[in-house]
């Protein structure tokens, strides 16, 4: 199956400051692909590029088959967006927003009155659906954002930092449901900078720096793709061998390894799930006690550190 | 073509948002026009009196045109609004043709300056005179026309200028030229008068006639009070506005707002 969103060289420029330089990104169908990067990275300039509000400078994309610069008519009717910045007029109500999208979105009458009220409880935003926007908080203009798109369930959503701003019952009650979303078979496009939120939603995750797209794939791959990045540490009865350590060594996927205390070993290693059942039974046939085993995985900080050499709050000073 | 609905009804709630704001503004316009009628009845040149009978009956169908304009003009500072915020941002992305959100934009503008103006023609016919069923529907299409051309140059404005400060100068620059070099509120022919005396520079009297509010109200006193005579040229004045800045705000509004 082709990929449902495909970009090409898409570049963006203000002035002499390039915010989207060259992408290359391929979006599958049914997906959720996190874009991870810092702030300034141009996530959400590639979103604007994608949804037709704004013209790319160079290159183009192509949106379910249809190429943003000549059909982005046809482009706007496959796309839902929630924005980072809640786009709403202050005198208007949550009611009003988001009843207005999904008529213009097409919904039947019916149909937009239960999801309309369906969304707005399920986000704890019924009460509030008649106060005007300027007598919400910063979180509740959030759920507003990301109640349209709920709501609409277009082939296509894109989601700006989706849960910035809200508390942690509400960023686990969106997830929930951007994963049913994602199960009824719409794609999902989700910029972030929270790490957290890309590992646990994303079938596949980009990451974005200065405006170049510099990995794509799946987390787990992602992190099984930084050589040494899983970390083992053996605690031992006493203190281990030499020999122990040098067979330990010897195992292929062991990176490095290092006495942190007169019994401890931390042990830098790939595919940590299928090294350490041998390591085990290594010990065990040389009888070597082992009074405790703690494994750690990389997470997507120690990914994007790879990837840029900067870890991401670095990053985020760089480019903020 | 059904999403230029959905976009009336956005911009109508917009508007009936500020209903007891307007109906403040109308009771204001409609208390000024009763005002100005008596004060200026008593001051104004007794010749110029007997050219226009009286200043009320010479005012009402100006005070239309004004209030028309005022109300009609309204989109533009929510246009321009909406793109301070990035509100517009959405806008462009809901799934609809460029034509269809331009076009819708300013018709809305258009419309609410129909609604709004309603009671001031209304008090026009009662107090003034009744036109006839065909120039009742000419005031009316004459009038629409020229709603559409002001909220298309109220867009064209709003799009064009970054900040609210800039909105509000041209827009008070707008006002005072169309307002001032018009019929609206003195008679084309005192103006005509000043520029032969060498008191009002000529190419301003002829602004004033092109004038398309100068058009509007003279039509609807051609029709109440049969004075100035009807011409041809008060129609044409107006609609050669509107398809100006009906297409021109169109254009502006879809081209400056995507060029982010
Ligand atoms: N309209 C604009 N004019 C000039 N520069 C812009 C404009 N929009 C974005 N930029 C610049 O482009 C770069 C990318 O911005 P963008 O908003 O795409 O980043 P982002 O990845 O979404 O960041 P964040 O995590 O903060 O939302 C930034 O350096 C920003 O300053
Ligand atoms: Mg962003």
């Amino acid at each position: 199956m082709p990929p449902i969103i495909r970009t090409e060289n898409l570049t963006k420029r203000f002035g002499n400051f390039t915010a989207v330089d060259h992408l290359n990104l391929e979006v599958n169908e049914g997906e959720i692909l996190g874009l991870l990067g810092p702030n300034g990275a141009g996530k959400t300039t590639t979103i604007l590029m994608l949804a037709t509000v704004i013209r790319p400078t160079e290159g183009t994309a192509y949106v379910g088959g249809y190429d943003v610069r000549k059909n982005p008519d046809k482009v706007r009717e496959l796309l839902g967006v929630a924005f980072q910045e809640p786009k709403l007029l202050w005198v208007s109500t949550p009611w009003d927003v988001v009843n207005w999208h999904a008529k213009v979105c097409g919904l039947s009458t019916q149909e937009r009155k239960r999801r309309v009220r369906e969304v707005l409880e399920a986000l704890d935003m019924w009460d509030y659906r008649h106060r005007s926007v300027h007598a919400l908080s910063g979180g509740m203009r959030k759920r507003v954002e990301i109640a349209k798109v709920l709501i609409q369930r277009p082939k296509i959503a894109i989601v700006d930092e989706p849960t910035a701003q809200i508390d942690i019952v509400g960023k686990h009650k969106i997830w929930r449901m951007l994963r049913e979303l994602r199960e009824e078979g719409t794609t999902i496009i989700l910029a972030t900078n929270e790490l957290y939120e890309a590992d646990v939603l994303s079938d596949r995750v980009g990451i974005m720096h200065r405006g170049k797209l510099l990995v794509c794939d799946t987390p787990q791959k992602l992190k099984d793709s930084i050589v040494g990045g899983d970390i083992v540490e053996i605690q031992f009865e006493s203190d281990p061998s030499p020999k122990i350590v040098e067979e330990l060594e010897h195992f292929r996927e062991v990176v490095k390894i290092i006495k942190t205390k007169a019994s401890t070993l931390r042990l830098y290693l790939n595919r940590v799930e299928e090294v350490v059942p041998k390591i085990m039974s290594t010990l065990m046939k040389e009888g070597v006690a082992v009074s405790s085993i703690r494994m750690s995985e990389p997470s997507l900080d120690d990914v994007f550190a790879h990837y840029t050499g900067l870890t991401l709050e670095e990053a985020q000073k760089e480019g903020g | 073509m059904r999403h230029i609905v959905h976009i009336l009804e956005n911009d109508f709630r917009n508007f009936f948002r500020y209903k007891w704001w307007l109906v403040g503004l109308i009771s204001m316009n409609l208390t000024d026009l009763f005002i100005m009628a008596i004060v200026y009845n008593r001051m104004l040149n007794p010749a110029i009196i007997q050219q226009i009978k009286s200043y009320f009956n010479f005012f009402a169908p100006g005070l239309t045109v004004t209030g028309l304009f005022a109300s009609a003009f309204m989109i533009g500072r929510e246009v321009n609004m909406e793109k301070r915020r990035e509100v517009h941002q959405y806008m462009l992305s809901l799934p609809m043709t460029r034509f269809e959100l331009a076009f819708g934009r300013v018709l809305s503008g258009g419309l609410r300056g129909m609604v709004y103006m309603s009671p001031l023609l209304a008090t026009c016919f009662v107090f003034v005179g009744l036109p006839t069923l065909e120039q009742f529907l000419v005031i009316l299409v004459v009038l629409f026309f020229l709603a559409m051309g002001i909220s298309g140059l109220s867009i064209a404005i709003a799009v064009s200028t970054k900040s609210l400060d800039k909105f509000v100068t041209a827009r008070g620059l707008v006002y005072y030229l169309l307002f001032f070099c018009s019929s609206v509120f003195y008679p084309f022919s005192l103006i005509e008068q000043l520029g032969r005396e060498g008191k009002f520079p000529m190419f301003l009297v002829a602004f004033a006639r092109a004038n398309p509010l100068s058009n509007a109200s003279d039509l609807i006193r051609s029709f109440l009070l049969g004075t100035p005579p009807f011409s041809p040229e008060m129609i044409v004045s107006v609609l050669i506005f509107s398809a100006v800045f009906t297409t021109f705000a169109a254009f502006a509004y879809i081209k400056l707002i995507e060029r982010a």
